[in-house]
């Protein structure tokens, strides 16, 4: 199966971008719009539309269901993390799954998804497979959205060199007509409503042709399914896990935890460097010119406009200099971090070395520059 | 510009089709054949015998095992490298399932039925396509294309157990050490190469330490911004990234800054490889969901390195969408970062062992990887390679005619050496001590503590010119042109602050224009009442040494000899300039040395003026010795991984030729030994059930060497803590006619001879000083110094 090779149509008709391309553009469009949290695509191949999906924001979830996992594995490694992602872990959660087995078996991890997309897979399915089809995605999976696109065997004739099929594994190719009362027979049997539509326009004067590649958008009519028709599903596990990566997140405290150390200890070395410059009088060095403009220092930058209040200020006690919780907490990318105030004090309890009543972080200057 | 998405087939694919493919283990490079007294044998036999182990595993594979190289072609020709493999692979049946392919040439585990075989497929066009796939090679386990593609598939497994790759080497990114203060991240990861051994094929694994840093390159210049102001912000940006490898957030390569280009911004366009434009912002909006947030920043510039013809020139790079990796030379003279990375970076021996026993482990259980393992009737043992060493006896130590004996542990003779007289101590009759008025009391402290030291070490010394100046670098000028004379011995200057501009400016002038040795001290190491005498200890040796002094000598049993070491300093920062330094040593004992360095210019190979510099190092030798030597060693470090063939094929002739024009009748015998400090190599003694790091003087010459090649292993220098790394040494020409024990011996001596340290180094002392003065050319100077300084080591 493989979908991306290219279809340069070079004679007759040549789409722009590759026709590939243009599909997944296609369900791209779609997760924009309605921002699904969810997403499996069924015959995912070598990955590539889940790679591409899986820039989207708004999805946490995403899986890979296809017959063939050699072809899975091949590029499955550009589906992990980065390790950017682990150096500044994002806010949202994402954990892609892939999963070897047919779309002709139920598998619970198939559950609860907001969209499945099956592109150019029913047409590579045996008679028998595309009939339990219907039941596994529509019935049992259930998900709010599912886009299915497949050939337009009509527009075959402006494509050269194919004969019967497109694709030597292609079982069959549907005319629109074919594929449209099977859409609607399966929509009106499992509660949904279809929209037709494609890409890869047909040259202008033979617009009854119809798209090159046809597509179906079934929208669920009825609400999220209670629990007592989940209990009916089995619950058995038929698919195979090949791969799973669960990407770093500051959902997960553990990174939630790091990355809050990591600013706090920061932005009170910041305001500890600043407030030890000022204090430090200055060498006989004339070429130093005094610390610069305000507008230009970072630390305004960093710390935004902040009015450090009198109990707010540093201060320094023997060996230690003490930097208050409340001014560090100021700092907004620590504020955005934590949210509260107790938050910030119950991640970083024993992690970063405080006063003892626990207000102020605080730091041996004894052998400083040594 | 090509911004081409990671592609896994890429990376493992074999690129040794026109030599691009850098041959970085030198592979080809056969020097052993042409030295006829080391056929046999070049084990030394000197010192008792230690037990070590290594962090070497021998692969085995199974009896009889080939690997079948065949040649892939396609009619009608096929452009696309993805089309080809997918029409190729409609054949698993006929082919395997196990295979490695790079759009050209294909590797299979087993032989096909016939020597030609023709497949046919079809594109999703409807073309049909014939493929005749031809046996062109049956490749035993010890060829090289073999080794090659043994670490190719090494690559794959630690891919497949889940490491990610950042430039040569993988790392295992969930368990990373996080060091908030500095900003950092280390990531744990291995090195691995697998190479034709002494005896065996060995996988040669190493833990390795990835420094990532927890900003984005927009952060960094921000920062800058707000430390060096407008005025000197581009200057410093380019001084501080430039150089530095990067990571991108949305793609998993590194990149190289090569430039700034300050007059684009994430709103510019660039020509995608369709032909169309874009901007930036769009881009990165479109493909990945981006939103580059600052609109003002410049673009990066990193240029490509020449792949397969259709993709070269550069890639603009987003300052905020790019994470640095690694260490600034700014962050490596921070002392308390490096102390803070060292305790997560250097692994004390078991530590390392149990973590490369991990990697071993992980291998072991993984099913995907021992099947892949399986299907190339490839496996691994799992415990590393053990056998004996040897420890050479320690040396004695010679200053004016009394002789030490250090403790071989330490491998330090400091304190028995304290208030013996220097062999040749010169004496400080006239010289300046500069220091401005901040630091009247410490150039007072300093100036009486060396009356204190000098004495018993022979150093006659008087009164300095006290000269007070402010702390600008133009008074510092102004005042050595006004008061130093021809007799004028050294000028000690204190400075106030590490600034580099002021004691470049210093080291600049007093080595170029007005040669004479010059010692800079910085005020805060003087500043401690209970480590003054320790410190001006080591300042009075310092300056005795720069001055022209001797302190020490080992005992050399060659007559005749004439020691050279080379180093090289590359610029990566202003300019490609490139700095090779050179020294010769003078007499007898080796206890003087000359020194020159080069400055490449552009277009000239740094060798022509090496070779140069050999011939006035032969014309002073025998001003000093009243002959020529009969024997040269020339100890070459700063030899890059894969640049050995070049070495032996261009630079050691030039030596030949070199002392050829010396004279017909002269014809010394010479011996060019290539050191090399940065290996993969690691080796631990075996101690009461433990491993320890192995004592100064163990010399490895079997087991972990290469068979093609006249080469051994010493430990020469202690570790307080992590691994120490032995030094390999590479006979690549040798007419001297010495035993390898004999040579060995010679080379671990040297590494006893290095002035400003009393104790054993890593390398020979030539090779150090060598470094040293390349250092300071390359760093301070930028041109070669003055050849009146060439005698004494200035530099150190």
């Amino acid at each position: 199966m493989d979908k991306n090779s290219q279809e340069e149509f070079t004679q007759i008709v040549k789409f722009e971008p590759p026709l590939y391309k243009q599909r997944y553009q296609f369900v791209k469009d779609l997760v924009e719009k309605y921002k699904p949290k969810k997403v499996a695509d069924l015959g995912c191949a070598d990955c590539t539309l889940l790679w591409m999906l899986k820039f989207c924001s708004c999805i946490e979830v995403l899986a890979g269901l296809d017959i063939c996992a050699n072809k899975m594995k091949e590029k499955m490694h550009t589906l992990s993390p980065l390790p950017v992602d682990y150096l500044q872990p994002s806010e949202r959660s994402l954990t892609v799954t892939l999963h070897h087995g047919s779309v002709a078996h139920k598998d619970p991890c198939m559950l609860g998804f907001d969209l499945v997309t099956c592109i150019e897979l029913i047409e590579h399915l045996e008679e028998s497979e595309l009939k339990k089809f219907p039941e596994v995605v529509f019935g049992f999976m259930a998900p709010s959205i599912v886009v299915i696109s497949t050939p337009n065997s009509e527009f075959n004739t402006l494509l050269p060199g194919v004969k019967l099929f497109r694709h030597p594994d292609h079982k069959f190719e549907w005319s629109q007509a074919q594929f449209q009362s099977w859409a609607l027979e399966t929509a009106r049997c499992y509660d949904y409503s279809v929209e037709f539509t494609g890409v890869g326009h047909p040259p202008t004067g033979m617009e009854k042709i119809g798209f090159c590649t046809q597509i179906g958008v079934f929208l669920r009519k009825y609400p999220q399914t209670g629990k007592s028709v989940q209990s009916e599903k089995p619950t058995e596990a038929v698919y195979k896990t090949v791969f799973k990566a669960v990407y770093p997140s500051l959902k997960d405290e553990k990174y939630l935890q790091k990355a809050v150390i990591r600013e706090v200890i920061f932005t009170a070395e910041i305001i500890k460097h600043r407030f030890m410059s000022k204090r430090e009088e200055y060498s006989d060095d004339p070429e130093r010119k005094p610390k610069s403009q305000p507008s230009m220092d970072y630390f305004s930058d960093y710390l935004g406009k902040l009015v450090i209040e009198k109990n707010m200020e540093p201060f320094v006690s023997g060996n230690e200099v003490y930097i208050p919780l409340t001014t560090i907490f100021s700092c907004p990318k620590v504020k955005r971090l934590c949210g509260t105030f107790e938050k910030l004090c119950k991640l970083i309890a024993g992690k970063v070395t405080l006063s003892s009543d626990g207000s102020a972080v605080m730091f041996n200057i004894e052998h400083e520059n040594e | 510009i090509g911004l081409q998405v990671s592609s896994g087939l890429q990376d493992l694919c074999l690129r040794d089709r026109g030599g691009r493919r850098r041959d970085f283990h030198d592979l080809g490079v056969n020097t052993r054949q042409a030295m006829v007294h080391v056929q046999e044998s070049k084990t030394g036999f000197s010192g008792r015998m230690i037990k070590l182990s290594t962090n070497h595993f021998r692969l085995a594979s199974r009896p009889q095992w080939a690997l079948f190289q065949y040649h892939v072609a396609y009619s009608p020709e096929m452009e696309a490298r993805r089309l080809r493999s997918a029409l190729l692979f409609q054949h698993e049946d006929t082919l395997g399932r196990t295979h490695a392919f790079d759009g050209c040439i294909l590797f299979l585990p087993r032989k096909l039925d016939s020597k030609v075989t023709e497949l046919f497929s079809r594109t999703r066009n409807g073309e049909d396509v014939k493929i005749t796939v031809t046996l062109t090679n049956e490749l035993p386990p010890t060829s090289p294309t073999c080794l090659q593609f043994y670490n190719i598939i090494f690559r794959r497994l630690l891919k497949m157990l889940n490491l990610q790759q950042i430039g040569r080497n993988y790392y295992n990114p969930s368990d990373p050490v996080s060091i908030p203060n500095h900003r950092l991240m280390v990531w744990l990861g291995f090195t691995s190469s697998i190479l034709q051994y002494e005896e065996n094929i060995m996988l040669c694994a190493d833990v390795s330490h990835k420094v990532l840093r927890e900003e984005t390159v927009l952060d960094t210049m921000h920062s800058l911004h707000s430390q060096v102001g407008e005025e000197r912000f581009r200057d410093a940006c380019a001084k501080e990234l430039i150089g530095l490898i990067v990571l991108t957030k949305y793609n998993n390569r590194t990149y190289r800054i090569d430039d700034i280009d300050w007059d684009n911004n994430p709103k510019g366009t660039f020509r995608k490889s369709d032909g169309s434009e874009m901007s930036f912002v769009e881009y990165y909006k479109k493909q990945y969901n981006i939103e580059i947030s600052d609109w003002m920043q410049p673009v990066l510039i990193s240029q490509m390195k020449k792949r397969r013809g259709n993709i070269q020139g550069s890639v603009a790079l987003i300052p905020e969408l790019c994470s640095l990796t690694g260490l600034t030379d700014k962050m490596r003279s921070d002392f308390n970062m490096m102390k803070d990375l060292a305790i997560h970076t250097r692994l004390p021996p078991e530590q390392r062992q149990r973590e490369l026993g991990r990697l071993l482990t992980y291998i072991q259980k993984d099913d995907n990887v021992q099947k892949e393992l399986r299907n190339w009737g490839l496996s691994f043992d799992y415990k590393s390679v053990s056998f004996t060493g040897r420890v050479v006896q320690g040396e004695k130590i010679f200053q004016s005619g009394t002789m030490f004996e250090y403790n071989p542990q330490f491998a330090d003779w400091t304190k028995e050496t304290r208030g013996v007289p220097l062999i040749r101590a010169v004496p400080m009759d006239s010289w300046l001590l500069l220091y401005t008025r901040r630091n009247y009391d410490v150039a007072n402290t300093l100036l009486q503590s060396l009356f204190k030291v000098a004495p018993s070490m022979g150093i006659r010394i008087s009164k300095p010119s006290m000269i007070e100046v402010d702390d600008r670098t133009e008074t510092y000028l102004r005042v050595l042109q006004q008061r130093v004379t021809p007799d004028t011995n050294i000028v000690v200057c204190i400075l106030s602050s590490a600034r580099k501009d002021k004691y470049d400016a210093i080291k600049k002038y007093l080595c170029t224009d007005c040669p004479i040795p010059s010692q800079c001290v910085l005020a805060r190491t003087l500043s401690k009442p209970q480590t003054i005498m320790t410190v001006a200890t080591k300042i009075a040796l310092q300056m005795n040494c720069k001055m022209g002094g001797e302190l020490w000598s080992v005992e050399i049993p060659l007559k005749q000899v004439m020691i050279v070491g080379i180093d090289c300093y590359h610029d990566t920062v202003s300019g490609k300039q490139s700095i090779a330094g050179f020294v010769a040593s003078l007499n007898q004992p080796v206890t003087r040395w000359f020194s020159r360095c080069v400055v490449q210019s552009r277009g000239q190979e740094l060798v022509d003026g090496i070779k140069a510099c050999l011939q006035t190092a032969l014309r002073n030798w025998s001003k000093w010795n009243k002959c020529l030597p009969s024997r040269i060693f020339v100890y070459r470090d700063g030899v890059g991984d894969g640049q050995l063939n070049a070495l032996v094929n261009y630079e050691v002739p030039q030596f030949l030729d070199c002392l050829k024009s010396i004279g017909t009748d002269y014809s010394p015998r010479l011996t060019v030994i290539v050191v090399k400090k940065r290996v993969g190599a690691r080796f631990f003694a075996e101690v009461g059930g433990g491993l320890r790091n192995p004592p100064p003087g163990t010399v490895v010459d079997t087991v972990v060497t290469r068979p093609e090649w006249y080469d051994f292993f010493i430990v020469s220098q202690t570790v307080k803590n992590g691994c120490v790394a032995p030094t390999h040494y590479n006979v690549v020409y040798d007419t001297s006619q010495l035993k390898p024990d004999h040579v060995q011996r010679l080379t671990y001596k040297l590494c006893h001879m290095y002035y400003n340290w009393s104790g054993i180094i890593r390398v020979p002392a030539p090779c150090q000083y060598a470094h040293k003065l390349a250092f300071l050319v390359g760093q301070s100077i930028h041109r070669e110094p003055n050849l009146m300084l060439s005698d004494r080591l200035y530099y150190l």
